[in-house]
């Protein structure tokens, strides 16, 4: 009984103590490059979050005692990410990256009050001297993800189940019928909105209405890998989405959109440490590995990995782009002339679906 | 055999030392697991401490956390007090959000003596009408109000994301190319920006300034007015008030009323103090109307504890926010603070009851029993 007594009387004593306000930050330049990121969900999501900490990891591993890493997790979007910036530059950070789109206010204004502080965004648009911006184009990856989806569809009813109708998600769900179509002509791709990135329940609910609509084979592009639990009650083959999924139900599993954020982490630290560190808005894509496919299920044939392979490789060489003319709309007409490639503004304020999407890229 | 039994007289040195008891009991509980867990606890407690409260700038930013738990505390102390249990501050505060949002994107161009005052009445008044619901529902129909409010949060929740991603309403900005690459509210004019007020270098928002306010007119309200102490009859035992010709059917929906105008002018703040923008996603994940829920039960409904409340829980969201790291996760911090609500609670529970051991004396409901106590 003793003992907690006088463990309490100390634990007291320190708050007393920690009342008082003893902070010692001296920097010395003995100490590691200090590297954070702040994540909007868990690192352990087996999505999202889960690939950018991966990344993270990955600076561990290859930059070693040099650098210290942390995070911070569970972060709600708004005033807080700002208050979490404060802390992390008051405990020496010179590094930063925000990996959700609702941080990107409050890293814009943390920027601005802490020019020697380094700060990357990822998935915004906004940029200043010390604040760059990262994304991944999705879509080339999602373009493979649909051809092994056509291939394994009998009917070639594909269900997707997508998170919010937002240019990222329904140019995602355009690559995937586009994808599907050229490994099962005339394919459809039906679409669900759960409005949520993350959310295991509603995004089963919304595969399971999918499934029992009749659709053979389904995708998705949320953050967590709820659509393959679905998918496995009915032995409907699946795809994935953010990291590789394939351990929820590999008997089933095709394949995944994956980001591999670490070399690009990896590459923007080292820069911060040497001074090399400069802003600018990066599109990674599949020719620069950023963007990739997750290994295939054993379900997938020899002939459609092989078909899917090469044009991997078309893709990365650049003598295929998945957004290419002729494309049409929902209702047919041509909204890209053959041979015309979208540009990147376009791409980014993509708000129409391709002939085959069922559903309405305003939501509902 | 240990009972609990209420006790008659709350002693005062009681309400002195079960709070300091309950303090210790949290800090023996959380420093084992600390311990546990490989974590050193005087470093954990210090740090806690120190950029939950004492650092540099760490009380200002405490206060933007404790100003919606604030004004979410009183929303909740306020229909608790009459034993209406509104749960439903969450959604009220989202449409105080929608209502001062709207409000200001519609009075742009006007100057902020009139957009400001003019912001916090929408927050009010939307805020009440969204509580007066389930309150009028509760009155007239006899409906379970902690249901009726607890759907109407996700009714709230819904509403606001369709206003911003699912339709072309008066709150999401359209115009801009930023805004087609990914769906945002209309930011207002820096005219809606609420004044953030520096009292010894501490940044106190307006929204808190308010709720200080507020809080010292729900005091005064319960403790003189009719109207109080009509809303306190009424939670004792309403058929008593009935009896005695209140009107109880009335102060029903004017108490939830009240209740969900203190949670709009906390969604009102959170627009004019911080965001500047309806932001759906960021209202929700937050949660703060069902953290004032948390406030008002620790501060024992009281309205000027609610504001002592409001600031440790802020704090403690913030140093919780700080001792998160690769080594240090969310869910050890969430364990750290869930321990110390949870031996602050149990606190409460010893000042109102006593646990003995052994048969309660005098208090018998088996003859048997009560033959051996006349014999004793």
């Amino acid at each position: 009984m003793k003992k907690p007594v006088r463990l309490a009387a100390t634990m007291l004593a320190a708050a007393v103590l920690g009342a008082c306000g003893t902070t010692n930050s001296t920097t010395s330049t003995s100490q590691p490059f200090k590297a954070a990121w702040i994540y909007v969900g868990t690192a352990g999501d087996h999505g999202w979050t889960q690939a950018h900490d991966d990344g993270r990891k990955l600076v561990e591993q290859q930059l070693g005692t040099g650098v210290k890493t942390t995070f911070k997790e569970n972060v709600p979007e708004g005033p807080q990410v700002e208050q979490v910036v404060e802390d992390l530059v008051r405990d020496g950070n010179k590094i930063i990256f925000a990996t959700s789109f609702g941080f990107q206010d409050a890293m814009a204004n943390e920027a601005a009050k802490h020019p020697d502080v380094k700060f990357e965004q990822a998935t915004g648009f906004k940029t200043a001297s010390n604040l760059a911006e990262y994304f991944g184009a999705a879509e080339d990856a999602d373009y493979l993800t649909g051809m092994a989806l056509g291939a394994a569809s009998k009917k070639g009813k594909i269900g997707f189940v997508a998170p919010f109708p937002i240019p990222e998600v329904i140019r995602e769900i355009n690559a995937v019928a586009l994808g599907a179509q050229t490994t099962h002509p005339g394919a459809t791709v039906q679409v669900v909105w759960t409005n949520t990135w993350f959310d295991p329940t509603k995004e089963k609910q919304a595969a399971q209405s999918l499934l029992s609509r009749g659709v053979d084979a389904i995708g998705q592009g949320q953050d967590s890998p709820a659509t393959g639990e679905a998918a496995k009650a009915v032995g409907v083959k699946w795809s994935g989405y953010d990291s590789d999924q394939s351990n929820v139900a590999p008997d089933i599993w095709l394949t995944g959109t994956v980001y591999h954020w670490g070399p690009y982490y990896v590459k923007r630290v080292k820069e911060a440490m040497n001074g090399s560190w400069k802003t600018g808005s990066y599109y990674g894509n599949i020719g620069d590995g950023m963007i990739d496919i997750a290994p295939f299920g054993q379900s997938v044939q020899q002939s459609v990995r092989d078909q899917i392979n090469a044009k991997k490789e078309a893709l990365k060489s650049g003598s295929f782009y998945e957004f290419t003319g002729p494309l049409k709309d929902q209702s047919g007409a041509v909204k890209i002339a053959a041979g015309t490639k979208m540009t990147l503004a376009q791409i980014l304020s993509m708000d129409w679906f391709v002939q085959g999407v069922i559903g309405s890229p305003k939501g509902g | 055999m240990i009972r609990i039994e209420r006790r008659l007289r709350e002693s005062r040195w009681l309400v002195v030392a079960v709070p300091i008891g309950s303090l210790i009991g949290a800090v023996i509980l959380s420093s084992i697991i600390l311990l546990a867990t490989g974590h050193d606890p005087l470093a954990t407690w210090q740090r806690l401490l120190e950029r939950g409260f004492f650092s540099e700038g760490a009380f200002s930013a405490t206060l933007v956390q404790a100003t919606p738990l604030l004004l979410t505390g009183l929303a909740a102390a306020a229909a608790f007090r009459m034993q209406t249990w509104n749960i439903g501050a969450e959604g009220q505060l989202y449409l105080g959000a929608v209502g001062a949002s709207g409000i200001a994107i519609a009075l742009q161009s006007q100057s902020a003596a009139l957009v400001i005052p003019a912001m916090v009445l929408a927050g009010l008044v939307t805020g009440a009408a969204w509580a007066a619901i389930p309150g009028a529902l509760r009155a007239f129909f006899r409906t379970n109000e902690i249901i009726t409010s607890l759907m109407l949060n996700y009714v709230g929740g819904l509403l606001i994301t369709y206003l911003i991603f699912d339709s072309h309403s008066y709150w999401r900005e359209l115009s801009t190319f930023t805004s087609r690459v990914f769906p945002q509210g209309k930011y207002l004019s820096p005219s809606a920006a609420w004044p953030s007020l520096q009292i010894a270098g501490i940044g106190v928002p307006f929204g808190f300034f308010i709720g200080m306010f507020a809080a010292a007119g729900l005091w005064m309200l319960y403790r003189s007015t009719r109207f109080g102490f009509e809303a306190r009859v009424i939670g004792d035992s309403r058929s008593a008030a009935h009896y005695a010709g209140i009107r109880t059917r009335r102060k029903i929906v004017a108490v939830m009323a009240l209740s969900g105008a203190f949670a709009g002018l906390g969604g009102a703040s959170e627009i004019g103090d911080f965001r500047h923008v309806l932001d759906p996603r960021g209202l929700q994940q937050a949660s703060f109307g069902y953290g004032g829920i948390v406030v008002a039960a620790l501060a024992r409904l009281n309205p000027f504890a609610v504001i002592v409340v409001a600031l440790l829980l802020g704090g403690l969201s913030n140093g919780g926010f700080s001792l998160q790291g690769a080594d240090f996760p969310a869910g050890l911090v969430g364990t750290l603070q869930g321990l110390i609500l949870f031996c602050a609670l149990a606190g409460e529970l010893l000042v109102h009851y006593k646990i003995r051991l052994g048969r309660p004396a005098g208090v018998s409901h088996k003859p048997a029993d009560a033959a051996r106590v006349g014999a004793a």
